[in-house]
């Protein structure tokens, strides 16, 4: 009897591990209860309430914005990065001289831990306000941005989104919340036309693609957004192969399935883990085809893929980017690079430009009151800002960045180039193109 | 009593009906892919659903050799297993990226500094609780776990990075005949790593059974897994056994470590993975079982993979912890455990 309850205990902690695991993706109470276990903190945040709120400190007290990031956990790569790259902007915010409608009050960055869990990015929220944050950006992943942007409803304190591309994040009416990078809708649309565009102008028809994508809202979402845009150019989905991407150990298998149909394209939506396994598998297989291309894709348009894959050579990526041609965003990757030492992503450059916006918005309200500066967001009109869109930051009424679009790059001789629309264009696209033909 | 089965409590049971068992999943299995009549159209499908379960259910093997092996002998429950694998991992990546230390090479550094970390932590951290009640010494192993990924979080922060193996897409002289890699088998795709992770992780296994069996250590083990107070009373040093096990252990995930870098990626929850996996192919194969942890390996495998195959548009592990489910209904202590 004491081996069946031993099984049975490990069974159950198994549970817990598990779903603690696939937590990017699933609302699960289980994870809660183990996630709490391990922030001290997130215990306590409950009980505080959005008191702050009221208060409106003097200026010479520096003004509190809260950034929420997986900063432990499967996503600690990039939440940590983009943590870094808000307190960045702020610090440069401050050393440009603050606020200055407010008699240069500085921001002071009050940095949480989601932990890649919805509930507990939840409760961090509260307590960041409950410390007395006047705004907050976050927080990488949809599942835990939809429970962040509910809180900052109810106690009325904006949430800039960096990173989150679900639709229905900003489907629920709510006028707190503001998104800097393009939605699924958005990067599936422009997905599908720049694929379109790049094969017309080489001369090459695609009509069939196979879809590879992560199974959750994330990889959900910007597929069908594909599927709908691709069906009004010829394009036909003949396969789609969504996996676990935070349990899978190798995607061979799924990449034969997509390539059993003899597809022109394969395109892939994922995460970066998941995303390099693609591509090997792709390689190793030795795929027919004619490009592998990443809609949304976390690994494709990254540094490190570059520097540890090198049959990663043509792979496209159409993803939100950093504007490439502005000497600023050199700068700032620059110093971001010498400060630490790691190469600055297009995701810690929304963080970084979150921060900006939300500052400008403060400067603009004058004022520290939450609901002065949600109202000054509504107003932004950000012209001098450092992604690769066509126009100015501007939200429309649900809070949506009208100029957000992704921008198609490709991985050409190790660097990571935009290929396309001809407006952003750093080099010509090649296509196509796989390495190992 | 069934000489591999380390830890060994009471009546065993025939060792022919489990191996029966074993080989009626897989032919089930397979029956079931070829009646669907998929042959036809997707053999190649198939032959690669088949070749991937066995590569990747080589390492699963593996990794869940040690873990079997500790809870046989230790009867603790290691939830830290697939951090220390995330450390090998580390270890092999700093060699291959700092010094250009081939990643098999690197099997040389991994397993006995692992072996040596493990009998570090038995030592310090769980001898003072082996009397301690279950629940204590879980906790302490999966603190022991969030400790270790938190360091290795702080020391190379969270970015996942992988290597490659730069004679990966080459040819292979073996004596008469030369492979071209990576080869197809039945028109499925085999690639060098992979291969050579598959290879290792039997020869391996065959060295651990060698050393429970024909060794005076591997007696000594095998002793205090199913009588400690027996052992202790013919003059074994229960203590330093269990020492050297968990080392064991943690030396077995160090080479699994090492041999899936070159087609896996590091970061400091990439053991967590397989550790998981590892858990339920403990659980399917017998707890204490190596022989079950090594069969269970390759049937997780091949279910993952078939998982894939007949049920797509969900999470390959379905399969797994449906297989998980039945075991524990039908066949409790496992397809090579001991009845209580």
């Amino acid at each position: 009897m004491k081996r069946l309850s031993k099984i049975l205990m490990l069974t159950m902690v198994l549970g817990l591990i598990a779903s603690a695991c696939v937590s990017g993706t699933a609302d699960t109470t289980a994870t809660s209860t183990t996630q709490a276990a391990t922030t001290t903190t997130a215990g306590q945040a409950t009980t505080t309430t959005a008191a702050a709120t009221t208060t409106a400190p003097a200026p010479a007290e520096p003004i509190k914005i809260g950034a929420i990031h997986p900063l432990t956990g499967g996503l600690a790569g990039a939440g940590i990065k983009m943590d870094n790259a808000a307190k960045m902007a702020v610090a440069d915010i401050n050393d440009a001289g603050g606020i200055a409608s407010l008699g240069g009050a500085n921001l002071e960055l009050l940095s949480a831990d989601s932990t890649g869990a919805a509930e507990v990015g939840q409760s961090e929220a509260e307590r960041l306000i409950g410390e007395g944050a006047v705004g907050l950006i976050g927080a990488y992943q949809s599942a835990v941005t939809t429970n962040i942007a509910a809180i900052s409803e109810r106690d009325t304190v904006p949430l800039v989104i960096d990173v989150a591309v679900e639709d229905s994040i900003l489907q629920q009416g709510y006028k707190y919340t503001f998104r800097v990078q393009p939605n699924a809708t958005a990067m599936g649309k422009y997905g599908a036309e720049f694929l379109n565009d790049i094969a017309t102008a080489a001369g090459e028809t695609v009509t069939k693609v196979s879809y590879l994508h992560e199974e959750s809202g994330f990889g959900t979402s910007v597929f069908e957004a594909f599927k709908a845009a691709a069906a009004g150019y010829g394009i036909d989905v003949v396969a789609e192969i969504p996996y676990g991407a935070f349990t899978v150990t190798d995607l061979t298998t799924e990449m034969t399935q997509a390539a059993a149909p003899k597809p022109d394209v394969i395109v892939v939506t994922g995460y970066y883990n998941d995303g390099v396994l693609a591509a090997r598998a792709a390689q190793d297989l030795a795929l027919d085809v004619k490009a592998v291309y990443g809609v949304a894709d976390g690994a494709y348009d990254t540094p490190e893929f570059t520097s540890d894959f090198a049959g990663g050579e043509g792979f496209f990526d159409a993803n939100y980017h950093y504007n490439a041609a502005s000497a600023k965003v050199v700068e700032i990757r620059k110093r971001y690079e010498d400060q630490f030492g790691a190469q600055m992503d297009t995701a810690s450059m929304l963080a970084y430009q979150a921060v900006l916006v939300l500052a400008d918005a403060i400067n603009r309200a004058g004022s520290t009151d939450p609901t002065a500066i949600r109202d000054a967001l509504a107003q932004t009109n950000m012209t001098d800002h450092l992604m690769a869109y066509p126009g100015p930051i501007k939200f429309d009424s649900a809070g949506e960045n009208v100029s957000a679009q992704p921008v198609l790059m490709q991985v050409q001789g190790g660097t990571v180039l935009q290929v396309w629309p001809a407006e952003l264009q750093e080099s010509q696209p090649k296509f196509p193109a796989v390495s190992w033909k | 009593m069934t000489e591999t089965n380390v830890a060994t409590r009471g009546r065993s049971g025939s060792r022919n009906s489990r191996i029966a068992l074993v080989v009626f999943g897989v032919a089930a299995l397979a029956l079931l892919a070829w009646v669907t009549g998929w042959w036809e159209s997707h053999h190649t499908i198939f032959a690669q659903v088949m070749v991937s379960g066995l590569l990747i259910g080589s390492v699963y093997s593996l990794v869940s050799m040690g873990l079997s092996l500790v809870f046989g002998v230790l009867d603790i429950i290691n939830f830290a297993h697939g951090a220390l694998m995330s450390v090998a991992m580390y270890v092999a990546f700093v060699l291959a990226r700092s010094y250009g230390v081939d990643p098999y090479l690197s099997l040389l550094v991994t397993i006995p500094l692992m072996f040596i970390i493990g009998v570090f932590v038995q030592a310090t951290i769980i001898n003072p609780v082996m009397d301690a009640p279950l629940h204590s010494q879980l906790l302490l192993t999966l603190g022991l776990s969030l400790f270790i990924q938190n360091l290795l979080l702080v020391l190379f922060t969270g970015t996942p990075r992988s290597i490659e193996l730069p004679y990966a897409s080459g040819s292979l002289g073996l004596g008469l005949v030369t492979l071209d890699f990576p080869f197809r088998l039945f028109g499925a795709v085999v690639t060098l790593p992979k291969a050579i992770a598959f290879i290792v992780s039997l020869l391996l296994a065959g060295a651990l059974f060698l050393l429970l069996q024909r060794t005076r250590l591997g007696t000594a083990i095998r002793a205090a897994a199913q009588d400690p107070e027996g052992a202790e009373l013919v003059g074994i040093d229960v203590r330093r056994v269990y020492l050297v096990t968990f080392g064991i252990g943690a030396a077995s995930v160090g080479a699994a470590g090492s041999l899936i870098l070159p087609f896996f990626f590091v970061s400091p929850t990439a053991g967590e993975t397989f550790n998981i996996i590892a858990f339920v192919v403990v659980v399917l194969g017998g707890m204490g079982s190596i022989r079950g942890a090594l069969a269970g390996g390759f049937l997780i495998g091949l279910t993952q993979e078939l998982t894939q195959l007949f049920v797509p548009g969900s999470s390959k592990l379905i399969g797994v912890f449906a297989l998980f489910i039945l075991v524990l209904l039908l066949r409790p202590e496992g397809l090579f455990g001991s009845r209580t």
